[in-house]
């Protein structure tokens, strides 16, 4: 009973977030200025006529008072239609479809690696007594504040020009992963790293890793037995907005490593005023969040019973 | 290949085969000067990836790139800028301008197997007017056509509202490149997503955000006569992939996961230049209109003339060309690209002079200076506002507007750059919400002059697109246009074209900077590359690949 009353608060809380982000892209791309119409026709160089500005806004529905548009809107999105790219003329869920695959290998894959790197560096660190810790928090530091198109731009003259391992843009295959997913993990690992390594340190101290030596168990048994389930608490809470985070990333590195993927569409969705498919790209990114977070409060709810008691 | 020259070598013996080998061994690539068929080429573009692979929608410049693989136009250019022919034979203009016969070749077909004839043709002035086409720079090109008349099979007269002396220019352009028109009979999504042409390759397949394969037309017979060679391709497919970023764009060069790319940065031309990368440069500037910085003369402050004197003689602009843009743009004093025949360049009208600038500004009312050292009038400053496209303006452009920035302000104008994605960027200017400005336009021919300057371009705001971003409004200068595009005689064209410019030029509405950039930077692997002498789109029909 308790479950189902906290599953359909958050459903409830979902579809509230879901049309609160329609509303506010809808309304955010009619404040700023620019003309959809006229990044419809070419953008660049093109020199449109007024004619052809006309049938585009007449096509479009772009001639109707905003109110209309945003109701029509409403009532397209209730009952599942995303509508068509102005820009791609394609339907906006079959774009998705074709862009989301990309970019979800693209974030889970950082987000696993960000987490192996972020547990490895604190159980390393934690072992170095208060020197270890201070360069591991120092590492950490770093890397959380690297941007995502500097470390990209390093990878590449590094690993792409100059050493010839891997290649800058993406290629089929697993070798064109390689440095997106590195650029996305390692400022990840920093973030999760530091809150890791506070929790862990604290475990190491706590009595029941005390007793656990006093039975007898080695130092890398009390470490990956007992202490990383602490330590890794307020990391699967993180990873929720751990994800949120990789996504908007991803507009950079899909950018600098030419991936196709939900970021770039987003970038030039968002140049042409293309509305549906803003609309349509951060609905399903907030819904991916959404669905992030309910899990990982679900599994934090597992791994931690004081939770359910509250 | 090599190997069959060095065996004739060896039978030949004595001093004339050592003479010979000698001659062999200094140019090694003459061996290699045998075209081989075959192989992929990968192309890797910067510009923005085409909404829509049918240039007849919209019509820019991203498109025009890819199109060139797949269309063909009735018209082509050769390299001095004069017309061949291409899909068209002949063509003949009427005594008083009206009408032109054009004869379309009678052994072409698209690749969907739909014959090429006059129909096909006047199919496609068609689809160019057609409203719902949505047409932006072809429906401007035909836009002089009012009837058309299918005369035979293979000839088509069109029939014009007033004499175009551009129309050659204009149908030479990929914008009005010829389609079959079976396929354009399809939805517009179709057709966008594959459009049926005449030329060396045909569209396979468009994976969206990624690439575009484009295989070799095994048909192919209609090569431009400016053209390497006869027949089909030597490539098997081209794969034209979307590379937003300049910086991975030019390490997949170097690291050669691609072949070819396009908006070739400075600092990567002048590196591939300074080390032995094995990397050639194609610089191919646009023709049409170069790029420059256009004066707002329809409100305050540029209405007034000595103003914007001030303001040119203030704008040092050849210093930051030179350290921004490492040699690799050439300063331009015309409102027309250098590939353009009637370019009037005017130096003298764009020299440095801050004391000439100052003495101006003070004859125009701006006397005082605030405590920032900007002017002032009646309690205003004299500021400037600028948008920037991002989307147009490569990094060093904008590091050169900044240098503007500052050496205008020692004059005492306030310039406030705006960057701004394109859509907002449309916005300020339609609102009329900008003093200066900076937009590219991709023309064949002076007919340019007119799109840009003529006063009818002033098209209220906020109704749409208007290019006379300058706002210039002239009798004279309209009347000089007008007449321009309706005159076919050189001589004449030529002097109505100068006598326009100089209004332009010496009313200081325009502050030209350097030819539209376009700079192609490819590998050691690729031969016989070139940029088709219309637009400066790389054609690929000749390219062959050594490895």
């Amino acid at each position: 009973m308790k479950v189902l009353a906290w599953l359909l608060a958050r459903v409830g809380g979902g579809v509230f977030v879901l049309w609160a982000v329609a509303t506010l892209i809808f309304f955010g791309l009619r404040m700023i200025p620019g003309d959809p119409a006229q990044a419809l026709l070419g953008g660049p160089g093109s020199n449109a006529s007024q004619e052809a500005l006309d049938q585009v806004r007449r096509d479009y529905g772009l001639d109707q008072p905003v109110m209309v548009q945003y109701l029509v809107m409403l009532g397209r999105l209730a009952t599942g239609q995303f509508g068509t790219s102005y820009s791609l003329k394609v339907g906006v869920a079959e774009l998705i479809g074709e862009q989301f695959w990309g970019t979800l290998l693209l974030t889970v894959l950082s987000l696993t690696l960000a987490w192996l790197l972020a547990l490895g560096l604190a159980t390393w660190a934690s072992r170095g007594g208060r020197a270890g810790r201070m360069v591991g928090s120092g590492m950490e530091i770093v890397a959380a504040a690297v941007p995502h198109f500097w470390l990209a731009s390093l990878f590449i003259l590094l690993f792409s020009t100059t050493l010839h391992w891997l290649p800058p843009i993406s290629v089929p295959g697993p070798l064109g992963l390689v440095l997106p997913v590195f650029t996305l993990a390692i400022p990840l690992a920093g973030f999760l790293g530091q809150v890791m390594r506070e929790s862990l340190a604290d475990a190491l101290e706590s009595p029941f890793a005390l007793s656990a030596r006093a039975r007898g168990e080695s130092e890398t048994g009390v470490r990956w037995r007992h202490a990383i389930r602490h330590a890794a608490l307020p990391g699967i809470s993180l990873s929720g907005w751990a994800f949120g985070s990789l996504l908007s990333g991803a507009v950079v590195v899909e950018t600098i490593f030419a991936r196709p993927g939900l970021g770039r569409t987003l970038l030039n969705a968002v140049a042409l005023r293309d509305i549906p498919v803003v609309t349509g790209v951060a609905l399903v990114s907030a819904l991916a969040f959404i669905v992030v977070t309910t899990a990982t409060d679900a599994i934090d709810r597992i791994a931690d019973p004081r939770l359910r008691a509250s | 290949m090599p190997r069959a020259p060095r065996n004739i070598l060896l039978s030949l013996g004595g001093i004339t085969a050592i003479a010979l080998l000698a001659t062999a061994c200094s140019t090694p690539e003459a061996a290699g000067t045998e075209p081989t068929a075959g192989g992929t080429l990968v192309y890797a573009s910067g510009d923005a990836e085409p909404v829509c692979l049918d240039p007849h929608v919209g019509g820019n410049y991203p498109q025009a790139l890819i199109s060139t693989q797949y269309l063909e136009s009735l018209v082509s250019k050769n390299k001095d800028g004069e017309v061949l022919p291409w899909l068209a034979t002949e063509w003949e203009e009427s005594e008083d301008g009206l009408s032109w016969d054009f004869s379309i070749r009678d052994d072409v077909n698209f690749t969907d197997g739909t014959p090429l004839n006059a129909e096909a043709v006047k199919a496609n002035i068609e689809h160019l007017k057609d409203p719902a086409t949505a047409s932006s720079t072809g429906y401007l090109a035909v836009g002089k056509i009012d009837t058309m008349d299918v005369v035979d099979e293979f000839t088509l007269r069109l029939n014009l509202s007033t004499p175009d002396s551009g129309l050659l220019d204009s149908f030479s352009q990929p914008w009005v490149a010829i389609e079959s028109p079976t396929a354009l009979q399809r939805s517009q999504e179709e057709n966008c997503a594959s459009p049926v042409g005449t030329g060396p390759f045909v569209v396979d397949e468009w994976v969206k955000q990624d690439h575009v394969t484009l295989i070799r037309n095994e048909e192919y017979n209609s090569a431009p006569q400016d053209a390497a060679h006869d027949g089909t391709a030597w490539l098997d497919s081209i794969k034209w992939r979307f590379i937003p970023d300049s910086a991975s764009r030019y390490a997949a060069l170097q690291t050669g996961d691609v072949d070819v790319i396009d908006n070739a940065q400075p600092d990567s031309i002048a590196a591939s230049a300074a080390a032995d990368t094995g990397i050639t440069e194609l610089n191919a500037p646009r023709p049409g209109a170069s790029n420059r910085i256009e004066l707002n003369s329809g409100k305050a402050p540029f209405n007034d003339e000595r103003v914007r004197e001030a303001f040119i003689r203030s704008a040092d602009v050849n210093d930051g060309i030179q350290s921004l843009f490492f040699g690799t743009a050439e300063r331009s004093y015309s409102v027309l690209s250098s590939v353009e025949t009637y370019g009037l360049s005017a130096p003298e009208y764009f020299d440095v002079d801050l004391d000439a600038a100052n003495t101006l500004l003070d004859e125009a009312g701006w006397t005082e200076r605030d405590s920032d050292g900007y002017r002032v009038k009646d309690g205003q400053r004299l500021s400037l506002d600028f948008p920037i496209s991002t989307n147009q303006s490569i990094p060093a452009e904008q590091s050169l507007f900044e240098q503007i920035q500052a050496t205008t302000k020692l004059a005492g104008f306030e310039v406030t750059l705006h960057p701004l994605d394109l859509s907002s960027w449309y916005g300020m200017l339609f609102t009329n919400d900008y003093n200066l400005v900076s937009a590219p336009y991709t023309k064949v021919g002076p007919d340019v002059l007119r799109i840009l300057y003529h006063s009818d371009a002033i098209v209220p705001a906020p109704s749409g697109y208007y290019a006379n971003l300058a706002q210039l409004s002239d009798p004279e200068l309209d009347r000089l246009l007008t007449e321009a595009s309706e005159v076919s005689d050189p001589t004449l064209r030529g002097e109505l074209y100068d006598q326009a410019q100089e209004i332009v030029l010496g009313g200081y509405y325009v502050l030209p900077l350097y030819d539209q950039q376009n700079h192609y930077l490819y590998g050691s692997a690729v031969n016989g590359l070139r940029a088709l002498p219309t637009v400066f789109t790389p054609t690929f029909y000749d390219t062959w690949l050594s490895r």
